[in-house]
């Protein structure tokens, strides 16, 4: 019993053959597609170190059934930068210091990348809310919200 | 010449400065490959059958349902543990894989190879273990001497070459260790006030993000190569070898990417058991814990119960300390002797007591095992002395910053222990710089940030604000008379024509910047701006655990002393080059001290390279006498401390900490940005001490094990941070250097809880603090 | 995970169909919970029907006001849509007060409302419940029941239901609506959910393979002047250890109408009627709240360590209503 899957991550077009049913997205993505950014810290969605765009919209890849994202449009952390340079709150998360082990930050650069489309000029508490389904356990947060606010500022 | 005099002195990205991470731009991209991201054609996944008792005898295990199912490659028992069935890092008493008993729920019974991780996981599951379920002994008062006691070993560990000649386990007895310390004449002595207090410390998760995982690949010689994250490459090996039968030589450990670590990597999780699954099939095996299993699959934080006295004179003068501190190891000794070791050398924290009698126990149960956690040892007894000293001060009419000033150590000051402070002890500085530090503004205006957070539950109504303050003490690097030290081997060569220094230790680098402070070293240390820190591994000698705040000390003063191995080298070919003469290595020149620049250090290579391999260890330390806790037992102190201010809604029982204040002495900021991402980590950690963070075990199991009910802090938990660090030099350590990573694990959380105690005015004795103690107490008012 | 099938499902008709044809078939949302208790080994089932391809995914304002809710709309994008942020805030507010960011982006209304429940022993197989096995027995009574429920819990289990957003629902008078092998029927919230006496596995009044379509929210007149509040462990991301949604209406200082729900506190979503007869045409004054809180929980049956529940509810209703009457005011 096993399905096939297509869907379209970074802008690519994929496909992966011989997926059980069982497997999440995130799964899928990392041990089917060769695309290991997005990380697994809790299997439950209590972390968000999976999370990824999914439609457009952030969602934590380890609760979404590989069935349920056929054909959906994905993007890891993989698809941030334009494959020469990193994306602004890539270079801002490393310049802030930002990242210390950095298993929760490809979560975080999704989330915070989805926030500042949305509202680019967010204030301290937006931030803290928007970021609120990302756990970390290095940084005590303090420089996160020193990338986010740098990447807003930048971009203005 | 154009170049300035600034640049010419000073080496870029040296010591002092804040270069970025060389892991920084794989670490954003998701290319930097963690533990759980390796992958190997042919590879097998790993999967561990644990215990759902806490305590039960195995009657019969049969793994045959197992072997059936398609796609398993193996399933293996202690019958197949090919050397030694125990391991630990002190003291060998945890079993590979359970045999005859099992002595904690989770502790691990068989393994699995399976072609995909589902179907490992359901091939353990078919396993079929028939238990014999014992009474568990949960409470650790039991465990250290009520008459009902039941011991959980029947016989001791066997002690290893790590073992520390001060712990003694007791031969058919719970008690991992217990520690006296007698100083002055604690039990004649009387004081004109007196406070006491019972206090209680819930076991803490590290919670690292990245779970226990690892490769390991079978070798053409029989032995096997594991790529893993870890804390202590050397000491996992050594204890491998002994299960494995393996020599060390044939057992060769790479290090991947690590997601964390906070002490939870320091005994071994699934080192031993997918070698074993590699070295029966033949094939690459990986393993990955998840959340659940990660739980169930490394120590934790230990549990205390501690009894405080302190008596003092009518101006708040500490005259004595009366404690007892009771720490839960669970079920195997793991690091229990050195938790045991701090709790109680540092049970009085950082002030002048000249009477103290101290008892210090570190029992077995069968509640889960716990070890190594940021701060060990030090961080339950602060919760302790410190609630004791806001009582004291209470008591005698002093502040809280009067009463720590009053009794603060300071250089000179003798310890509990019979050791002189022998370094910069600013402990009433740290105090006096919090206390003049403004406070932030009134409650504030965007309700997200007030008690409840985004839970809508306060527009300001009901909150009340308070401010608390506490200060540690902790000891950096092994102590007791361990031999602690790190290895380095530094090469310098021309890559093009341009030189190129590479740094390779056995240290590991966990997220805390270990690989940029090498790479500062090397440069300040060679002149060179090009420099390769090489991955982590056993080809070169042990670099010691990355725990008790020791790398940057440690393998710092080992890249230190090989750079000074590899400069001497190069000044003998400047002084055959130049002449004789006193040679200095700056930004690429070689610089004389009389002629200044003289040539171009990519020159002296071009005779070939220089490498130097030297193994550095710090001053040496003692071990305590076992009944009065007498010996130079450490090798330096660190102090910080925090102020607390938090906004309590009582009546819902809700806390936010509005700030978190913190000054803390590093001796020499090595990299001050890393510095602060340490101070901010750390404070982080003990916030969620104080206010969520507790691993629920009921009668032996675990409630929590999940991060949906185990909660840590989120970015809405976590305060704004003002930090202040001071660099008071300590003449004994590499560029005057102290600890960074754990002193601000250890006094935030007594601040924090100070703060909720003077806002709610209930006299709060546990952390973490829930809202039910805030609530049923503010009935009673 | 034990091995199951998966199948998409593009109408409603044949979705209920294929799960009403296989006992151990399930409906697929969001698989924010329902994926999570796979992994756990709670739920066990041979097929799975994704609907998340299905039409319901709609927020429509009728000509009365009622609104009529898909089962398919997101939590997130239900809390944004004007007419529940603006004309519904305590269920706004109720769904904000949920999870994640990235969980309400994936969670659905049916699945929401189909929440299981938090208790650990349920969500630990290899430990007795009574929801999951029947017979098998409870140990929260004597052993771990802080987060578990002081109303309409019963010998066999004292499991709480852990929604935010069904609190709210419930206050509203929402309305279910469901598809089955019948054909299609409505349902009040209030009966959606059943008591646990002596059977805790039967948790709502749904058969197997009926499946919720959507939602309906009559108008209530004064629903502008709403509230939900969670109470929780930390300051967000958490499941509510006390909650209550309340609306109310007040005139010259007199409670002419009230609704109240209290959450996780009680099996179902519960609708505080006892407290809301209390509460009407009595002073908007904090004593009067606090006297409608205690006259509900007079049925309260506390245990050792859920006991601060009664206190607590008590001062989140105080603190919910007071706010409101001062909003009015």
């Amino acid at each position: 019993m096993t399905i096939r899957v297509t869907m379209t991550v970074n802008g690519e077009p994929l496909t992966a053959d011989d997926v059980w049913e069982g497997e999440s997205l995130l799964h899928v993505l990392r041990e089917r597609l060769g695309l290991p950014g997005s990380k697994n810290a809790c299997e439950q969605g209590e972390c968000g170190s999976c999370t990824v765009l999914l439609g457009g919209e952030v969602v934590c890849a380890c609760l979404v059934g590989a069935g349920q994202a056929e054909g959906a449009d994905i993007v890891t952390v993989e698809g941030l930068g334009d494959g020469e340079q990193l994306a602004t709150i890539q270079q801002t998360f490393v310049a802030a210091g930002a990242v210390q082990c950095g298993f929760c930050t490809p979560g975080l650069l999704i989330t915070a990348f989805d926030l500042l489309n949305r509202d680019p000029d967010p204030s301290d508490a937006t931030i803290r809310e928007a970021l609120a389904g990302n756990l970390c356990r290095c940084t005590g947060y303090e420089k996160i919200l020193d990338a986010v606010r740098l990447a807003a500022e930048r971009a203005r | 010449m154009t170049v300035s005099t600034e640049v010419r002195n000073r080496t870029a990205g040296g010591i002092g400065e804040s270069p970025v991470r060389p892991d920084g731009t794989f670490k954003v991209t998701g290319q930097f490959a963690y533990s759980s991201d390796l992958w190997m054609d042919g590879m097998l996944w790993g999967a561990t059958l644990r215990s759902p008792h806490p305590r039960a005898r195995i009657t019969s295990i049969d793994v045959g349902p197992a072997l059936k199912l398609a796609g398993v490659s193996a399933v293996l028992t202690h019958d197949d543990v090919p050397g030694e069935k125990v391991y630990g890092l002190e003291i060998a008493d945890q079993p590979v894989l359970a045999f005859d008993e099992v002595r904690y729920q989770g502790e691990p019974v068989v393994i699995v190879a399976a072609d995909h991780p589902e179907t490992a996981r359901r091939a353990a599951a078919l396993v079929v273990v028939d238990y014999e379920v014992v009474e568990p002994v949960t409470d650790p008062r039991e465990a250290v001497g009520h008459p009902d006691w039941k011991p959980v070993h029947d016989e001791p560990g066997e002690r290893t070459a790590m073992s520390r000649d001060r712990a003694p386990v007791h031969p058919h007895g719970n008690i991992v260790r217990h520690q006296r310390i007698r100083f002055g004449d604690p039990d004649a002595v009387t004081a004109d006030v007196v406070v006491q207090g019972d206090y209680e410390v819930g076991m803490q998760d590290q919670a690292f993000l990245g779970p226990e995982s690892g490769l390991a690949v079978p070798a053409d010689d029989g032995g096997v190569d594991l790529y893993v994250a870890t804390q202590w490459l050397h000491v996992d090996r050594r204890q491998m070898s002994g299960a494995l039968a393996l020599p060390e030589e044939k057992i060769r450990l790479t290090l991947a990417g690590v997601g964390g670590a906070f002490g939870a990597r320091e005994d071994l999780s699934m080192q031993v058991h997918a070698c074993m699954l590699a070295l029966r099939t033949g094939r690459p095996v990986k393993m990955v814990y998840s959340r659940e299993e990660s739980f169930f699959g490394h120590v934790h934080r230990h549990p205390a119960l501690m009894r405080y006295e302190h008596g003092a004179d009518r101006d708040g003068r500490l005259v004595y300390v009366r404690a007892h501190i009771l720490l839960d190891g669970g079920a195997y000794t793991s690091s229990t002797p050195a938790v045991v070791g701090n709790a109680s050398t540092l049970g009085v924290g950082p002030y002048d007591v000249p009477n103290v009698g101290m008892d210090c126990w570190g029992v077995y149960t069968n509640n889960p095992p716990c070890g190594a956690m940021r701060g060990f040892g030090a961080v339950q007894a602060a919760f302790g002395y410190e609630s004791q000293m806001d009582k004291l001060a209470a008591a005698v009419g002093l502040s809280p910053v009067e009463i720590r000033t009053l009794n603060a150590v300071s250089e000179g000051s003798i310890l509990p222990t019979g050791q002189r402070i022998d370094s910069p002890a600013p402990v009433a500085e740290l105090m006096h710089r919090l206390d003049a530090m403004p406070l932030p503004g009134s409650v504030d205006q965007d309700i997200r940030l007030l008690p409840g957070g985004v839970s809508n539950t306060t527009h300001g109504e009901g909150v009340r604000r308070g401010v608390g303050y506490a200060v540690g003490i902790k000891n950096v690097g092994f102590s007791e008379g361990f031999d602690d030290y790190s290895t380095a081997r530094v090469r310098i060569e021309l890559v093009g024509d341009e030189p190129s220094v590479l740094v390779h230790t056995a240290a590991v680098e966990v997220g805390q910047g270990l690989v940029t402070v090498q790479a500062q070293i090397a440069r300040s240390e060679l002149g060179v701006e090009r420099v390769t820190v090489a991955a982590a591994d056993t080809q070169v000698g042990s670099g010691g655990s990355t725990s008790a705040s020791r790398q940057t000390y440690v393998t710092g003063g080992a890249v230190r002393a090989g750079c000074a191995a590899v400069r001497s080298s190069l000044f003998e070919r400047a002084a055959a080059r130049y002449g004789p003469g006193e040679f200095r290595l700056v930004a690429g020149k070689v610089e004389s001290l009389v002629d200044g620049v003289v040539g171009d250090i990519a020159s002296l290579l071009l005779d070939g390279p220089v490498e130097h391999t030297v193994q550095w260890r710090h001053r040496p330390t003692q071990p305590l006498d076992e009944a009065t806790g007498r010996g130079n037992a450490h090798v330096q102190w660190a102090f910080c401390a925090h102020r607390a201010v938090v906004d309590v809604d009582v009546e819902l029982g809700l806390i936010r900490v509005v700030e978190l204040a913190c000054v803390q002495d590093v001796g020499k900021a090595m990299n001050p940005d890393a510095v602060l991402g340490q101070i901010h980590g750390g404070s982080a950690q003990g916030l969620g001490l104080a206010v969520m963070e507790e691993v629920q075990v009921v009668d032996g199991k675990l409630r929590n094990p999940s991060f949906t009910d185990y909660l840590m802090p989120t970015i809405m938990d976590m305060p704004p941070m003002r930090v202040e660090v001071l660099e008071l030099a300590d003449p004994h350590s590499p560029y005057g250097l102290r600890g960074v990573g754990e002193p601000p694990t250890i006094s935030s959380t007594p601040a924090i809880v100070a703060a909720v105690r003077a806002a709610s005015g209930v006299d709060l004795k546990r952390v973490p603090i829930r809202p039910e103690h805030l609530v049923a107490a503010a009935l009673c008012h | 995970m034990r091995p199951f099938q998966f199948v998409r499902a593009d109408d409603a008709a044949t979705a209920v169909q294929t799960v009403t044809a296989n006992p151990k078939a399930k409906f697929l949302a969001g698989g924010t919970n329902l994926v999570d208790l796979m992994k756990l080994g709670v739920e066990r089932p041979d097929l799975l029907v994704d609907l998340t391809r299905l039409p319901f995914d709609s927020v429509d304002v009728e000509a009365d006001g009622t609104v009529r809710i898909g089962t398919n709309v997101r939590n997130s994008d239900l809390a944004a849509h004007p007419a529940v942020r603006n004309g519904l805030p305590l269920l706004s507010q109720a769904l904000l007060a949920g999870a994640s960011g990235q969980l309400r982006n994936m969670a659905t209304v049916g699945g929401n409302l189909l929440q299981r429940t938090r208790c650990v022993y349920f969500q630990d197989v290899t430990k007795p419940c009574n929801k999951r096995q029947p017979g098998s027995g409870c140990p929260a009574r004597q052993g771990d029941h802080r987060n578990l429920a002081i109303l309409g819990a019963s010998e066999a289990c004292i499991a709480t239901h852990p929604s935010d957003m069904a609190v709210a629902l419930a206050a509203l008078d929402a309305r279910v609506a469901v598809s089955g092998p019948d054909g299609d029927r409505e349902t009040p919230l209030a009966e959606l959910h059943a008591l646990p006496g002596e059977h805790p596995e039967q948790e709502t009044t749904l058969r197997h393979g009926e499946l919720i379509t959507g939602i309906a929210v009559p108008p209530l007149a004064y629903a502008e002047r709403s509230a939900y509040r969670k109470v929780r462990d930390r300051a967000s991301y958490a499941f509510a250890v006390a909650s209550v949604a309340a609306a109310l209406d007040v005139e010259d200082g007199v409670v002419r109408d009230v609704r109240l729900a209290f959450g996780a506190v009680a099996p179902k979503p519960w609708r505080a009627h006892a407290a809301e007869d209390a509460l009407r045409g009595r002073p908007a004054t904090a004593a009067s709240f606090r006297a409608a809180a205690e006259a509900e929980l007079a049925a309260a049956e506390p245990l050792r360590d859920n006991a601060f529940k009664v206190p607590l509810i008590t001062n989140v209703v105080v603190r919910t209503l007071s706010d409101l009457a001062g909003e009015t005011s």
